[in-house]
C-alpha cells in the first residue's frame, strides 16, 4: 500500500528539511446547491495517481452511522484509524458554503494526486466522487461543479 | 400517591411539549399511507437480477435502485448532468413517474425529531420519549389501580366525560404509545452512535479487469439469488471507475460483485443491531405497514386528547383544593377534620364542617388524612373520606389505613363520613375500611359511619343534624358547592297530577311534569341525554336540587317530573311555575346511569316520579331497541305519569312491553317488585339475554327490586354485583 510509504516519505522530509516551505496551507471551499434536502455530509480526501486513498482532508457531518453513505471514502479510508483526527465538522446545509483549510506537503502538489469529495444527504442519493479535481498549482483557484450537491468547488494554495 | 404525582407532572410538563411530537407524528404517518397507495408491489420471488436488467434497459444513466420499506422501487439515474429519481413498476421495470421522498415539507420531520435544533433538539426529543415512556408506565399503573387489576381491565369505565375519555383512550393506545417511545429511544441511541449498526469496516474490493465488457445484471449469480422483496439498495458500478463493483444491500446483509467476472467479491451479514433497527423503524414510522401507520397516526392525535383531558382533570381537582379559614394548629385544636379526597370535592364538605365547628366556638384543625395523628387535647375526630375507583383510597391517603392501624386509640370520639357513588360496586369501601380500622383500634364512636352518595348536599345536611345532636350544640353546616355557570330555561307547559286524597304520606302529594324550553339566547345548555340530571337552583337558595331528565337535547326541551315535598323549597318553587316563567339551571352528568348504545334488551324499572328518566330512554329509542318497562305508581287516575305517551310509544314500537302496578288500587297489582315477580319468567329470560337494567325511584323500592332480581339471577350464575361491575345494572335513587 501507499500509505506507509507516504508516512515514511513525510517523516523523511520532516527530518531532512525541518525548515519552512515544506508544507503549504490550502483553503478549500465548496458551495452547495439548493438541492432541497437536509444538511449534506461531505468527505474531502486525497487519492494518489493509482486511485489509492492517501489522506482525509475534511469530513462534514458528525454521525458515524451515516458515514457509510459517503461510500467511496468510507471504503477506501477504512484502514486509516486516524481518518477523523481533527478534521470533522458539522454537516453543510443546502445553499451554504463549506470553507476549510488543510496543510499539504509540497510533495503532494503536482504529483498526480486528486482531491475527491463524496457527498450524501438524508433520503437522497449517495454521491461518491461528487467532485474530482487534480491537485496542482495550475488548477488552484479554478471552480468546478459537482454532480449533484455541489454548485462549485475550488481551492487556493498559499 | 407517587404514581399519580409523577403522572400528573410528567403530563403537565413533558406532555405539553409532546403535543408537538404527537401532531407532527400524525402528519408524518401520512407518508406511509401515500407510499402504500403509490406502490406497485413486486411479484414474490422476483429476483434482483431480473429487476435490474429491466430497469437498466429503460432508465438511461441508471446508478442505483432502491426498494423502500413500503415496497416502492425507486431508480436513481443521471441523464446527462441531470440527477433523476423515478418510481418503477417492478413488473416491467418501467418508470411510473418522478419520485418525491415525502409529501410534507422537510421541517415537519426535523421538528419531530430534533425541534429544528440539531443535536440539542435530538437529545430533547429523546428525553421527551423517555418521559412518554414514564407517562405510559405510570398511566398503566393508575389504570390498573382504577379498574381493579388486570382481570377487570376490560371492564366498564365510569366517571366524568373527561375521565372516561382519558381512561378509555389510555386502555386502547397506551401500549402503542409505550412502543413508540421505546423505538424512539432506540433510534436516538443509534443516531448518537451508542449502538453501532455496521458490521465493521467495509471490505477492500475491486473488480479485476479481464479485458472483456461488463456483465449484464441478469448474468450475476448473487443478484439472481437475491429477491426484490429483501432488497434495500443496488448500486451499479461507476462508468468512469474500471475497478468499481456492484454493491447490493438486503435485509440480511450486503455484498459486492465483480463487474467483469460476476463473482461475489465479499458478503457481510447484517448485524443483529441492524435487524433491530429495521424493526424499530417499521414500528416507529409505519413505513411498509400502512394499517400500522393508521394506528400510529391515531396515537399521535391521542396525545392531544390525553393532554386536554388530563389538563381538565388536573384543573378540576385543583380548583376544588381548599383554603381553610382559621385553621388552628393541631396542638391547640380540640377537633380534628381529616380529609381523603381524590378530586378535591370532599374538601368542600370539610370546609363547611370546619366553618360550622369554628362558628360553634371550637378550635379546629383540618388536614389531609395522610397526616392522621391525634394529640391528647382533642375531643372529636372527623374523617371525611372519598373512595377512588374499585375501593381504592384517594392517592394522597394511600398509606392512611396502615397509619391508623399503627396508631394507638385515644380518648377522642370519632365520626367517619364516606363519600362515593352508588354506581360503583365498592361504594364508600375506603371509608368503611377506615371506620372498621378505627373501631378495631378501639376509638370511641361519636356517630355511626355514614355515606354520602354523589356529593348530595341533602344527605350531608342530614348527617349535620345528627352530628349537632351528638355534640349537644348547634351546628350551622353551610355547604356551598361551587356551581357551574347556569342557563335560563323557560317553562313551556305543565301537566298536573293531583296526588292522593289521603295526604298522609309523601307519595300522595301533588306532582307535575314540567316541560322547559331550551335557551335560544344567553348561555346555552350543554348537550344532555335522558337520565342526566338537571340541577335547579331555586331563588334564594344556594344549593341546587337535582332532577332526572325525561328528555335529551335532541327532543328540543328539558322535561322533569317533580313531586311537591312538604317544606321543600325547590319543589314548591317548581310547582308554582307558570308557562313563560323561567328557572336557573345547569346539567350534571349521571355517570353510569345513562344508557350506552347497543342491541341488548333493556329492562326499565321505576316507581312514581322515578319513571321520568326511563320515559326519556323510551322517548329516545329511535332505533327500536327492545325496551321493557315495569312501572309502579299509586293509581292510574292519580299519578300515572306519561300514561298517554307510554301507550303511543308502545304503539310505534319504541316500547316493547309495559307492566304496571297500582299500589293504592284494589287489585291493582301491588308494587313494582310484585309485577316483576309475576313476570319472573320473562324477566329471567331478559337477564339471560344480557339485558341492561336501569332502576329509578325510592330506596325502599330499589331494595325490593334488588331482592327479586337477585333471586332471578342466581339460577343464571350471576349476581347484581357482577351486573353492576359490567355496567349492566345501575340505579338512580332518591
Amino acid at each position: 500500500m501507499f500509505k506507509p510509504l507516504l508516512t515514511t516519505l513525510a517523516a523523511a522530509c520532516t527530518l531532512a528539511l525541518p525548515a519552512l516551505a515544506q508544507a503549504r496551507q490550502a483553503t478549500l471551499s465548496a458551495q452547495l446547491k439548493n438541492y432541497g434536502g437536509n444538511g449534506a455530509y461531505l468527505a474531502v480526501y486525497l487519492v494518489d495517481a493509482k486511485g489509492a486513498y492517501a489522506r482525509t482532508l475534511w469530513v462534514a457531518g458528525g454521525k458515524a452511522k451515516y458515514y457509510k453513505h459517503l461510500t467511496d471514502w468510507n471504503r477506501l479510508s477504512a484502514g486509516d484509524a486516524k481518518r477523523l483526527a481533527g478534521v470533522t465538522g458539522a454537516s453543510v446545509g443546502a445553499g451554504r458554503t463549506l470553507t476549510v483549510t488543510a496543510d499539504l506537503a509540497d510533495a503532494l502538489i503536482d504529483a498526480g494526486y486528486e482531491i475527491r469529495i463524496d457527498a450524501a444527504a438524508e433520503d437522497m442519493r449517495d454521491s461518491p466522487a461528487e467532485v474530482r479535481v487534480p491537485l496542482s498549482a495550475a488548477n488552484a483557484g479554478k471552480a468546478q461543479a459537482g454532480k449533484q450537491y455541489i454548485q462549485s468547488f475550488s481551492y487556493q494554495l498559499q | 400517591m407517587a404514581w399519580k404525582w409523577l403522572h400528573r407532572w410528567l403530563g403537565l410538563v413533558a406532555g405539553t411539549l409532546a403535543l408537538v411530537l404527537g401532531i407532527t407524528g400524525t402528519a408524518l404517518s401520512l407518508d406511509p399511507l401515500r407510499n402504500a397507495w403509490q406502490t406497485a408491489p413486486a411479484a414474490p420471488g422476483l429476483s434482483v437480477a431480473t429487476l435490474a436488467q429491466q430497469v437498466q434497459a429503460q432508465v438511461p444513466g441508471l446508478e442505483e435502485i432502491r426498494r423502500l420499506p413500503s415496497g416502492m422501487v425507486v431508480a436513481f439515474a443521471f441523464d446527462g448532468d441531470q440527477p433523476q429519481a423515478w418510481r418503477i413498476d417492478p413488473a416491467t421495470g418501467a418508470p411510473l413517474g418522478a419520485y418525491q421522498p415525502s409529501m410534507l415539507p422537510r421541517w415537519v420531520k426535523n421538528l419531530h425529531r430534533s425541534w429544528l435544533a440539531g443535536d440539542a433538539g435530538r437529545i430533547g426529543s429523546a428525553v421527551l420519549a423517555l418521559a412518554m415512556l414514564g407517562l405510559s408506565v405510570t398511566g398503566l399503573t393508575l389504570l390498573l389501580r382504577r379498574m381493579g387489576g388486570w382481570r377487570q381491565l376490560a371492564g366498564t369505565v365510569r366517571g366524568t366525560l373527561a375521565q372516561r375519555l382519558h381512561v378509555l383512550t389510555g386502555r386502547v393506545l397506551l401500549l402503542v404509545l409505550a412502543l413508540t417511545s421505546i423505538t424512539a429511544l432506540w433510534l436516538s441511541a443509534t443516531t448518537f452512535g451508542l449502538v453501532p449498526l455496521d458490521a465493521g469496516a467495509e471490505p477492500d474490493i475491486a473488480s479485476t479487469a479481464s479485458g472483456g465488457p461488463d456483465l449484464a445484471p441478469g448474468q450475476l449469480p448473487l443478484l439472481q439469488r437475491l429477491r426484490v422483496q429483501d432488497l434495500r439498495k443496488l448500486n451499479l458500478p461507476a462508468a468512469d471507475d474500471p475497478q468499481d463493483a456492484w454493491q447490493v444491500s438486503t435485509s440480511t446483509g450486503q455484498g459486492w460483485v465483480d463487474r467483469y467476472g460476476g463473482q461475489t467479491l465479499a458478503w457481510q451479514a447484517a448485524t443483529p443491531a441492524q435487524r433491530v433497527q429495521d424493526w424499530a423503524l417499521l414500528l416507529h414510522t409505519g413505513d411498509g405497514a400502512w394499517a400500522w401507520a393508521l394506528v400510529l397516526g391515531a396515537t399521535g392525535l391521542s396525545i392531544v386528547l390525553f393532554w386536554t383531558t388530563g389538563l381538565l382533570l388536573w384543573w378540576q381537582a385543583r380548583r376544588l383544593v381548599p383554603r381553610i379559614a382559621s385553621n388552628s394548629p393541631p396542638a391547640q385544636a380540640d377537633a380534628l377534620v381529616f380529609v381523603a379526597s381524590e378530586g378535591g370535592s370532599t374538601w368542600a364538605f370539610a370546609q363547611a364542617l370546619h366553618a360550622a365547628l369554628v362558628q360553634a366556638g371550637r378550635r379546629v384543625h383540618s388536614t389531609g388524612l395522610e397526616h392522621f395523628c391525634v394529640p391528647p387535647g382533642v375531643h372529636h375526630v372527623f374523617v371525611l373520606a372519598a373512595t377512588y375507583g374499585d375501593g381504592q383510597p384517594p392517592a394522597h391517603a394511600a398509606r392512611a389505613l396502615e397509619r391508623i392501624a399503627r396508631t394507638p386509640a385515644g380518648a377522642a370520639q370519632v365520626a367517619v363520613l364516606g363519600f362515593g357513588d352508588r354506581q360503583f360496586p365498592a361504594y364508600c369501601a375506603f371509608a368503611d375500611a377506615l371506620a372498621q380500622a378505627l373501631h378495631a383500634r378501639g376509638w370511641p364512636e361519636l356517630l355511626p359511619p355514614e355515606r354520602i352518595h354523589q356529593q348530595s348536599p341533602q344527605e350531608f345536611a342530614r348527617w349535620g343534624d345528627a352530628l349537632a345532636q351528638a355534640l349537644g350544640h348547634g351546628l350551622a353546616l353551610d355547604y356551598r358547592p361551587s356551581l357551574p355557570p347556569m342557563s335560563e330555561l323557560t317553562l313551556l307547559s305543565r301537566q298536573d297530577f293531583a296526588g292522593g286524597a289521603d295526604g298522609a304520606d309523601a307519595a300522595g302529594d301533588p306532582a307535575v311534569i314540567l316541560r322547559l324550553g331550551l335557551p335560544r339566547a344567553g348561555r346555552r345548555l350543554p348537550r344532555f341525554a335522558a337520565g342526566n340530571l338537571l340541577a335547579i337552583v331555586a331563588p334564594g337558595t344556594a344549593v341546587p336540587r337535582y332532577y332526572s331528565l325525561a328528555s335529551g337535547t335532541v327532543d328540543g326541551f328539558a322535561e322533569l317530573c317533580v313531586r311537591r315535598r312538604a317544606g321543600g323549597l325547590c319543589s314548591t318553587f317548581l310547582h308554582g311555575l307558570q308557562p313563560g316563567d323561567s328557572v336557573q339551571a345547569f346539567v350534571r352528568p349521571n355517570p353510569g346511569f345513562a344508557l350506552a348504545g347497543g342491541k341488548t334488551p333493556v329492562l326499565l324499572i321505576g316507581a312514581g316520579t322515578g319513571v321520568a328518566p326511563l320515559a326519556g330512554f323510551i322517548r329516545g329509542n329511535a332505533r327500536r331497541r327492545p325496551m321493557h318497562l315495569f312501572y309502579g305508581t299509586r293509581a292510574r287516575e292519580r299519578d300515572f305519569f306519561f300514561g298517554q305517551e307510554l301507550q303511543d310509544w308502545q304503539a310505534d314500537g319504541r316500547l316493547h312491553s309495559l307492566h304496571t302496578a297500582f299500589s293504592r288500587t284494589p287489585g291493582g297489582g301491588g308494587h313494582v317488585q310484585d309485577a316483576l315477580q309475576r313476570h319472573a319468567a320473562q324477566v329471567g329470560a331478559l337477564l339471560a339475554r344480557g339485558a341492561h337494567v336501569r332502576v329509578c325511584g325510592s330506596r325502599a323500592m330499589a331494595r325490593g327490586v334488588a331482592q327479586v332480581l337477585e333471586a332471578l339471577l342466581a339460577p343464571l350464575g350471576l349476581s347484581l354485583a357482577q351486573l353492576k361491575e359490567h355496567g349492566r345494572y345501575a340505579e338512580d335513587l332518591f
